[in-house]
């Protein structure tokens, strides 16, 4: 190989081209120098310096974007001196790159939850999509949806505006369409894993290591399944057949369970690290916290807990009484609501604080009020008074003081003040700790928690792993203790493959802060919350209190997201690079660039607070003749814009969307065909541009059947019809169903019977008319596939003559916009070539006599089709013919369709089809039925 | 004998047209015909308006000129008795100005630049046809003067070997560090040693093109330079076949404004009609340059010097100076110095000798703290290194560069932490804005270096900075962005100190920094006259009649009007 070089990356020896820059070069040998200012399709500039190298006899740093590779070059990618430069160039570009990565609402769910995400797909109509979502961080969307205290709902941004997005109603919504089955499993990695406690946190960890392939065996000490979601939240909140339901689709993935099976008790914990490869510890908070006053011995003083894992246990002791219950926690609520639906006579809330600090969930407290309980607050219970069982309780009154360290004011004891009130029984519920019975090896916290690593959640015992209520600060909320067991499954993971610790880092996000004022634009529109089970037909049964929303409600109510998260998350350089390389952009704060949004343009939005200068939208606008970008002012205050700082509807702009393709960040980024604009990880299929027969490669970027964007191929370009050209046929309305004309109207009908129409006519009219009087016309929209198939069809089956096209295939530019290089778009449509090379003739005055057509296919607009008896197409789109037609059968749209196309110049390009025909009958179908 | 009136920029400046005016009038009063011509700038400044006239070869220049003396001068020149020797440039002044043998300024002030007789009589456009051009260029030992020092025969060199047609010379006459004026008066006293120069070294490469990129800032220079170029085409020293089977022609470029555009992959771009924002090296504008053609650029001194060089010989030239630094080098001396104005001296000379023989040291009697070099690119020197020897070599290793030729001379009141923020506030907002290490770079170590000397400075601050310039300098895309930290390195390399004390103590020594100072009423020395008080606009000062007055701090604005108007000494600044 002459044009073959020799070089080195950091003392590896590879081949690269003449010619190459040292990037390049890398690239072809698959080593990934960072960079982003560079890309193939526009000249490099050498902007940004993140592609740094050094070359040995280089004094300088190298950029690798614009170095020409040379013979026995030695390259170094990882040096002190490369890492400071790109750090820094990766660290200043972060202090000045303002906006939010990703949503408030996301960054304050524990578990990560991509509200967002799923919050836009039900706002979209995709719901089955959004609860796919939600799995991907947490396995019981609809348990969680009815009792989370929803951290995401406290920062949403919407609260600016008017009220937050009720995002936990709609994750309770979304879940009835969760998929019956579980995602497929990963291959079985033949490691074994033993999860204790079946809780929310152990059910979590074992579902997502079931999916990385490990099998997974779930020791529960209790008779089923479900922890706290079971034995601590009362039916009336969670009915357990939801949480039956979520369990069956955690042991739909192949995740073993043994009840009854407690550590300490019938099983050890050195048993289970013997049979397996790892042992995740999820034993929860199950023992009651004390309060330690005198009398707390009597009969019918009881443990929260206790109370609420077998509840009517307790129903005599209950039933008809007085029932204090002492606490203000979620808990508490949950015991005296739960008193009352038992029968209690009277039921009150003992709490040292007033209601305003009360930390209990402010509807649940509204709710206990409603249903009758009495808060008695400002009190605190220093002696349980009775002979054998509780009769009164003595309160110190109390006032609050200073604030403590939870940042509340501290409740002081009023000296002197005491007050005595009966009560019948008790229900202490002040907090749960660790029952460690049978863990005797594992370190312990000084709150007698087990200690676990943070980021790898080891205990200090190999192999050991700890998560959720048992662990450090001790008992939270489940959303807390299910994200915790999602990342532990990730560090587990990785230890059955490496057998290393690898800690868990919180990744880098780009955080925005706003005010009221950012939000003063938006209408107010109140929060939909879901209906109620009204006060009298609750109180008395444990039939679920909240309904779930309606889809209309919950569409409605998601639509009032008021989108945050950046949409280019998943396709930003910036914050990959940003993690991958653990940057740290504070230390440069300072000064940040503001600029407004520019929203004109109907296909792109530029926001210059992402903008990182890179120069790729103004050399990519260059490149496509377009000129439309360049720089203005100085220094930091560069900034790219149009001429004379004009929004981009006012300029030259062609709309190619070159630009938003090129950018780095979501600086400039295409505005999603979506009712909702929500960031998704979108899966990419190789495809080639309908709008002209030039035929362009595209990637059509979907999730699951939303179409989101169409880009150029790697290194291509495309005009506007080949990046935005896809809108216009969503907005088309679609052919769902065969129609038939009745009553000079087209009715919905089902294939046998459009096909039972449509023969007999053509029978009718090929017998009075002869076969010619069949025309078959053939549209450039068919595939070279479907086009052999029609011909087959036309000839064998009708056997007509009459065999034609309206594409010619003509190669004049259709527009002047496109015309210049590098995208030229022409008239004829996409597979005219194909038609042509498989001998369809252009419709001419010779194909007379047609009495009967049948239209495979759109026509191009301007195309007169000839007057005719009787009139059928086959389309995928209601079209001006269709509309005119005797019978409409529905096929697939372009997308739809994988085959082959021929493009202007007789290439022929396969297509996959990104998306599955909306319609059931396919084109053999049609052409099937349509046999006489 | 002929007089000449000292018109560049600094001559205009102190009144020259209107005593030009005056003098002609007065001659033509007297009845004296003697034409009173224009000349450019002998380089002292200080004294100007200059009066130069010329007797054979030997000029006697009046200094200082006001409208008496040009009285006096005219009644010299008509034979008549006369005080114009009072005006007489002194012996001292005198000496220093044939002190060093000048070749870039050998013209400047001595011909009128709108005269291309006076160029030729001068020597000007002789023959260079027959001398091998880049063999002389070579042994001269030239280096590029615009700061880089990069070996002018070299450049040239490649630039002939390489494969292209449209060749075009370039004059970098962009000349933008602060306090730097070396090529305007050139390009304002002899513009036809740099249309010569340009010639010379289009001959020796083979372009056919030339272009003068001066600063929009300039117009005197480009008005001189259009007169000369005009001249230099009618007489047939440039132009079609203006040498045997030989075209060069000529064109001004003025530029915008742009600091960055004195680098040369920026000229070239705003020459292309781009945006000024240096372009990725290799390509080296010798291979590629003006519209991907090869090209060859140097500045204005660097040009100036080529045609004496023909003249003298390579070996003449390269006889000056040091080993590794060839000839006379112009410098621009500002700032504290007492004979502000240009000098040029042999490379070898020690800074003490330049700033203190040929400057005449500090204004005021106040002491010398630094010198800064080379300006936003360069560095200052501190009174330690007062013996460092002129010379490229010898002056990158004290941080600073030997750069274009501006000296700027700091006295004991110049707060170095502020120089260096003003050279960085410079380079920021100069900042072509393309790479990131130079626009963000840049940016926060201003903010930082902002907030020191407004009092904010935190522990790390001398640290942060020190990373970020280091940061800078490793991944910054051109010459600007690299050197950019360069004032704020070699600040910090030889006033350290100061720097402490503006964060650690919330002190500016030399009391420079407003938001650092207190004003204090030293109540022994304070009378009693209530002037302070009346003249403080934040009323921040109180007291009675003729009792010792007090400063509110509170109130205090730290204008300084008190101390200005204190007659007796009594306010005070710590």
């Amino acid at each position: 190989m002459s044009d073959s070089i020799k070089f080195f990356i950091n003392g590896q020896e590879f081949f690269g081209k003449q010619g190459q820059t040292v990037l390049q070069a890398a690239a072809a040998n698959g080593i990934e120098i960072p960079f982003l200012c560079y890309d193939a399709r526009v000249k490099p500039c050498g902007a940004c310096g993140v592609c740094v190298v050094e070359s040995e006899g280089s004094a300088k740093l190298l950029r690798a974007c614009s170095t020409p590779l040379t013979e026995g070059q030695k390259i170094k990618t990882d040096t002190p001196r490369v890492q400071a430069a790109r750090n820094s160039a990766l660290a200043l570009l972060l202090s000045n790159h303002t906006g939010d990565c990703t949503a408030p609402c996301r960054n304050a769910c524990p578990a990560h939850t991509d509200c967002q995400g799923y919050v836009g797909l039900i706002a979209n109509g995709e719901y089955q999509a959004a609860a796919a979502l939600i799995k991907e961080k947490l396995p019981f969307p609809a348990s969680i949806g009815r009792i989370c205290p929803h951290p995401c709902e406290t920062e949403c941004r919407r609260k600016l505006a008017d009220a937050p997005v009720n995002i936990a109603a709609l994750k309770a919504f979304t879940a009835q369409f969760a998929a019956e089955c579980p995602p497929p499993t990963k291959p079985s990695t033949g490691k074994r894993v033993s999860v204790i406690g079946g809780g929310p946190a152990g059910l979590t960890a074992a579902y997502y290591l079931r999916l990385y392939g490990h099998d997974v065996t779930v020791y529960e000490a209790m008779p089923k399944m479900g922890g706290m979601l079971r034995y601590g939240v009362p039916q009336y909140r969670l009915p357990k057949d939801i949480l039956d339901a979520e369990i069956a689709h955690i042991q739909r993935t192949g995740v073993q369970f043994i009840n009854n099976a407690a550590v300490g008790g019938s099983i050890t914990l050195q048993q289970l690290r013997d049979n397996s490869d790892a042992v995740i510890t999820a034993i929860g908070a199950w023992k009651g916290m004390r309060l330690n006053c005198a009398g707390e011995h009597l009969q019918n003083v009881f443990s929260g807990i206790e109370f609420l894992r077998d509840v009517f246990a307790y129903q005599k002791a209950i039933k008809g009484k007085r029932v204090v219950v002492i606490g203000g926690g979620d808990t508490a609520m949950d015991a005296c609501r739960t008193a009352v639906r038992l029968g209690a006579g009277e039921v009150s809330v003992v709490y040292r604080r007033t209601l305003a600090e009360m930390p209990a969930n402010k509807i649940e407290i509204q709710e206990a009020i409603e249903e009758g309980v009495i808060f008695k607050c400002l009190v605190h219970p220093v002696e349980m008074l009775g002979d054998k069982a509780v009769t009164h309780i003595r309160l110190q009154k109390m006032e609050l003081g200073e604030p403590d360290a939870s940042g509340r004011r501290a409740p002081v004891p009023v000296s002197g003040a005491h007050e005595v009130v009966e009560a019948d029984a008790v229900i202490i519920m002040i907090g749960q700790t660790v029952d460690v019975t049978g863990f005797q090896d594992v370190t312990l916290t000084n709150k007698k928690t087990i200690a676990a690593d943070q980021h790898t959640f080891a205990t200090n015992l190999q192999a050991v792993f700890a998560v959720g209520d048992a662990t450090n600060k001790g008992a939270g909320i489940a959303i807390e203790a299910i994200g915790e067991a999602a990342r532990c499954a990730q560090v587990v993971d990785n230890y059955l493959a490496t057998a290393s610790l690898k800690p868990l880092q919180k990744e880098y996000r780009v955080t925005d802060t706003k005010t009221a004022e950012d939000f003063a634009f938006i209408p107010k529109q109140s929060r939909i919350t879901a209906p109620i089970t009204p006060l009298k037909a609750r109180r008395n049964n444990f039939k679920e209190v909240n309904k779930l929303l309606s889809a209309a409600q919950a569409q409605k109510e998601a639509a009032r997201c008021l989108e945050c998260g950046c949409a280019d998350f998943f396709e930003c350089k910036l914050i990959r690079y940003a993690n991958r390389y653990g940057i740290a952009p504070e230390k440069y704060s300072g000064a940040m660039q503001s600029h407004g949004l520019d929203v004109s343009s109907p296909y792109m939005y530029r926001d210059m607070n992402k903008c990182v200068l890179c120069g790729l939208c103004v050399r990519i606008c260059e490149a496509m003749g377009s000129g439309v970008l360049g720089f203005i002012n100085r220094g930091f205050d560069t900034v790219v814009s149009p001429e004379l700082n004009r929004p981009l509807n006012k300029t030259n702009c062609t709309a190619c969307g070159q630009c938003a393709d090129a950018c780095p960040t979501g600086a400039i980024g295409e505005r999603v065909p979506l009712k909702k604009c929500v960031p998704l990880h979108t899966q990419a299929t190789q495809s080639v541009c309908g709008g002209c027969a030039t035929g362009c490669g595209v990637k059509v970027h979907s999730y699951g059947r939303l179409h989101i964007k169409n880009t150029p191929l790697s290194g291509g370009m495309l005009c506007r019809e080949g990046r935005f050209g896809f809108i216009k046929q969503l907005k088309q309305p679609r052919v769902t169903a065969p129609l038939i004309r009745t009553d000079n109207k087209l009715i919905k009908s089902t294939l046998p019977q459009a096909a039972k129409f449509v023969l007999e006519r053509l029978n009718q009219i090929t017998n009075q008319y002869g076969n010619n009087a069949v025309g078959v016309c053939v549209s450039a929209q068919n595939s070279n596939q479907e086009i052999a198939e029609i011909l087959k069809f036309a000839k064998n089956v009708w056997q007509t003559q009459n065999i034609f096209t309206f594409d010619a295939c003509l190669n004049q530019p259709a527009e002047a916009d496109f015309a210049a290089p590098p995208v030229v778009r022409v008239r004829a449509r996409l597979n005219s070539r194909g038609l042509l090379d498989a001998g369809v003739p252009v419709y001419a005055a010779t194909h007379g006599g047609i009495k009967a057509l049948l239209m495979l296919g759109s026509i191009p607009s301007g195309a007169k089709i000839p007057n005719v008896e009787f009139l059928t197409v086959v389309d995928a789109f209601i079209t001006p013919v269709a509309k005119k037609a005797d019978c409409v059968l529905p096929t697939a749209a372009f997308y739809e369709k994988a085959g082959s196309f021929t493009d202007i110049n007789g290439t022929v390009q396969q297509s996959a089809a990104p998306f599955t025909p909306l319609t059931a009958p396919t084109l053999k179908d049609i052409l099937l039925a349509l046999s006489k | 004998m002929r007089v000449l009136v000292g018109r560049g920029s600094c001559g205009e400046a102190a009144g020259a047209h209107a005593l030009q005016k005056l003098l002609q009038q007065k001659l033509l009063e007297e009845g004296c015909d003697i034409a009173v011509e224009t000349a450019g700038c002998i380089g002292a400044c200080f004294l100007e308006p200059i009066i130069s006239v010329q007797d054979g070869d030997a000029f006697r220049d009046y200094v200082r000129v006001d409208n008496t003396a040009v009285e006096e001068i005219a009644r010299m020149l008509c034979g008549k008795p006369n005080k114009a020797s009072d005006y007489l440039m002194n012996c001292e002044d005198a000496q220093l100005l044939k002190k060093h043998p000048r070749i870039a300024l050998r013209n400047c002030g001595r011909i009128n630049p709108e005269a291309i007789q006076d160029y030729i009589a001068a020597g000007g456009y002789s023959d260079f046809t027959q001398k091998d051009i880049l063999a002389e260029i070579k042994s001269s030992g030239l280096a590029g003067r615009g700061g880089a020092g990069f070996s002018t025969w070299f450049k040239w060199n490649a630039v002939r070997n390489s494969q292209g047609a449209n060749k075009t010379v370039i004059v970098n006459a962009d000349e933008g560090d602060p306090g730097a004026f070396m090529d305007r008066a050139i390009l304002e006293g002899d513009p036809h040693s740099i249309i010569e120069g340009m010639l010379i070294c289009a001959y020796a490469v083979g372009a056919n093109e030339g272009i003068i990129y001066v600063r929009a800032e300039y117009p005197l220079a480009i008005a001189r330079l259009k007169t000369a170029v005009k001249q230099a085409e009618e007489g047939g020293y440039i132009g079609k076949n203006c040498l045997p089977d030989f075209s060069f022609y000529v064109r001004i470029k003025e530029g915008a404004g742009a600091f960055v555009c004195g680098e040369e992959t920026a000229l070239i771009a705003s020459l292309e009609g781009e945006r000024g924002m240096p372009r990725l090296k290799p390509p080296f504008p010798a291979e590629k340059g003006y519209f991907g053609n090869p090209s060859n650029i140097n500045n204005v001194e660097t040009f100036a010097n080529v045609p004496w060089i023909m003249q003298n010989g390579g070996a003449a030239f390269s006889a000056i100076g040091t080993q590794t630094s060839k000839g006379s080098k112009v410098f621009a001396l500002t700032g504290k110095i007492k004979k502000g104005g240009l000098v040029e001296i042999p490379m070898g000379l020690t800074l003490r000798e330049c700033i203190f023989d040929m400057g005449g040291g500090i204004l005021g009697g106040k002491r010398f703290k630094a010198v800064q070099l080379g300006g936003p690119s360069g560095g200052c020197i501190p009174e330690s290194l007062l013996d460092t020897v002129i010379d490229y070599k010898a002056l990158s290793e004290t941080g600073a560069i030997m750069g274009s030729g501006g000296m700027v001379v700091m006295d004991e009141t110049t707060c170095m932490v502020n120089m260096a923020r003003f050279f960085l506030d410079f380079t920021a907002k100069e900042s072509c804005g393309k790479c990131t290490h130079c626009r963000i770079g840049t940016k926060r170590m201003l903010e930082i270096l902002q907030r020191i000397t407004d009092g904010g400075g935190r522990e790390g601050d001398i640290e942060q900075l020190e990373e970020l310039a280091a940061c800078i300098k490793d991944g910054a895309l051109c010459g600007l962005g690299q050197t950019a930290p360069n004032p704020v390195l070699t600040a910090l390399r030889y006033f350290k100190d100061e720097f402490i004390s503006h964060i650690r103590d919330k002190k500016c020594l030399a009391k420079e920094c407003r938001a650092l100072l207190t004003y204090i009423i030293d109540t022994e020395k304070c009378t009693g006259c209530t002037l302070c008080a009346k003249k403080c606009g934040a009323g921040a000062i109180s007291g009675q009649l003729k009792n010792a007055h007090s400063i509110d701090n509170q109130k205090c604005t730290k204008c300084g009007v008190c101390a200005r108007v204190c007659k007796f000494g009594a306010v005070k600044a710590e």
